[in-house]
Order: structure tokens, then sequence, then C-alpha cells
């Protein structure tokens, strides 16, 4: 389980800090939530389903319950502001990654996350509502809506 | 739908379904629905395309930067598992051992009479009882729930 749990370290740490708007907020996060399952591996039922739904939902939790204890000092576009881009030759890709993720940052909350879901982390509609505990029939239209804001932003980043 | 301009109107346009559509997520009847509208509405091919390239990006990006293997030195660093360990066992040890002595000393203590020793223990034997009740009820609880994790 432990070497499973590992494989989702990076998608899990990917939808906490679209949650969070801070990545060492989210670290502590995914850690949490490693710690709690690794504490009662029993509690996962693999009948009951794939690890992976069930794990970003914990991770959300612990998501949810951070934001609730305290506000991030600072959003995400001010921590990317602060990682200034390097040599071009290998940082083309990185730019393109900051400009998503200031994109990204100018969505709301809901709407990062389900974008995070969905095309980062490639869940299907079901998981991702079991992910949210919405109704799987609002996923699409949720998820439609949020693209649609994505696009605008990146046209305005590609802009610039 | 067709205007009176002879142009497909805004509510013709397939809308959240074209995510659908992208995302495989359309029943057949949908799906064919959504194709259909493609071929003729330029504007809703022309997002699809936008939305196609839009989720390629966001799939590419590494929007965590973290190292792989991060996550799994983190779970099996043993100085972590190490403490944890031995920390429950100190604790549950000496717990035990307190426990112990101080039920030793108090069964033995030649001050108090059988009357007295007889009812302390009852009250704590009473107390011990219901939360071994309480416990189990609990246990059998949470074993009836997979999602006892999740928590909102």
């Amino acid at each position: 389980m432990q070497d499973e749990l590992a494989m989702l370290g990076n998608g899990a740490h990917a939808l906490a800090i679209q949650i969070l708007g801070n990545r060492d907020d989210a670290a502590d996060a995914v850690h949490d939530a490693f710690a709690r399952v690794l504490a009662r591996p029993q509690a996962w039922d693999r009948k009951h389903g794939p690890l992976r739904p069930w794990f970003l939902r914990i991770v959300r939790n612990r998501c949810i319950d951070l934001l609730r204890r305290r506000r991030p000092a600072g959003g995400l576009v001010e921590e990317l502001a602060a990682t200034g881009p390097g040599p071009d030759a290998v940082l083309e890709a990185l730019q393109r990654d900051r400009r998503l993720e200031r994109a990204l940052a100018d969505l709301t909350p809901e709407q990062r996350e389900i974008i995070v879901l969905r095309d980062y982390l490639d869940l299907a509609y079901a998981e991702i509502a079991a992910v949210l505990d919405v109704a799987p029939g609002t996923v699409m239209s949720r998820l439609h809506r949020a693209r649609l804001a994505l696009r605008k932003r990146m046209e305005q980043e590609n802009d610039q | 739908m067709i205007n009176e301009h002879g142009g497909v109107t805004r509510a013709a346009h397939v809308g959240e379904q074209l995510s659908g559509y992208l995302d495989g997520e359309l029943t057949q009847q949908q799906r064919q629905r959504v194709r259909l509208h493609l071929e003729e509405c330029a504007e809703c091919a022309h997002l699809l395309e936008e939305l196609t390239a839009l989720r390629a990006r966001t799939g590419e990006s590494d929007l965590s930067g973290l190292g792989a293997d991060r996550w799994r030195e983190n779970m099996n660093e043993p100085g972590v598992a190490l403490s944890r360990g031995l920390g429950w066992l100190l604790l549950i040890g000496a717990g035990v051992m307190i426990g112990a002595i101080g039920v030793f000393k108090f069964l033995t203590d030649p001050g108090l009479g059988a009357g007295w020793k007889i009812l302390v223990s009852a009250f704590y034997l009473g107390w011990l009882g219901l939360f071994i009740s309480v416990l189990r009820q609990r246990l059998i609880e949470r074993r009836s729930d997979p999602y006892k994790d999740v928590e909102i």
C-alpha cells in the first residue's frame, strides 16, 4: 500500500496546492493524509473502489481543515511571482507551467480543483464526484465552466 | 436551432456536453448529437480544439514540482518510524507499570479496610466496564464504515 500511496503523492500535492494556494501547506496536508492512512491502512477496502479517489478525498478534507484553521499568508500568484524565470534553454517548459499556474491561481478554488482532478490527474467523472462529494451529474457542467474560465485566463496570459 | 439570419443561435450549442465529448463521458446518443453539431458549427469545433489543447497542456505540466521519490522516502524514513514506535512503547509500558504498582499498593495497604477496598475497586471496575463497552461499540461501528477516514 505504501508504494501505491507514494505514486499518488505528487498528484495529491498538485491538488492540495490548488486548494490551499501554498506549496508548503499543501505538502503538510499530503503528509497528514499519508500519516492518517498509514496509521489505519485497514480503513481502505479495495471492494469499495480504487485507492486514488479515496485518498484524494482524504487529502482534500485535510486541506479544508487547514483552510478552516488558517488562511494562507500569500496566494499562489504571489508565491509564483517570487519564483523568477531562469535561463531560457532550460526553462521553456517551466515558464509554460508557470503561465498555467498563474492562470489557475486566478480561478476559484472549486474551478482549480476540478481541473486538476480531471485534466492533471485524469480521474473519471464518477471518481471526481466521489472526491468532491457531489452528484455525478454536476461534474460535467462544473468542469466545463472551469475550463472556459481557464481558457479565457490563458488567453490573457498569452497576450502579456 | 437556426436564427432568422440563418446562423446557429447560442442555445443550439452543445455547451457542457463539449467537455463530456472531449473526456469520453457521453452516451452514444449524446456523442452522436455533439459530433453532428461539430460538423456544422465552426465555433464549437474551434472551442473543442482549444479545450483539447488546454487539457493536454494541463496534463503535461508539473504542478507539484516535487520529486516523485519524495513521498516514498518520507514514508519509509527509518527515523520517523523508529521514534514513533519507541514513543508508543515507552508510553504504553510506563502506563502499564504505573497502573500495576498503583493497584498493588492499594490492595496491600494495611491502613484500608476490606470494605473500602471492595467499594473503590467496584467504582473503578464499573468505569472500566463502561469504557470497554463504549470502545467495543465504536470499533464495531468503524468496522462497518468503509469511508471512516473521510470527513468533511
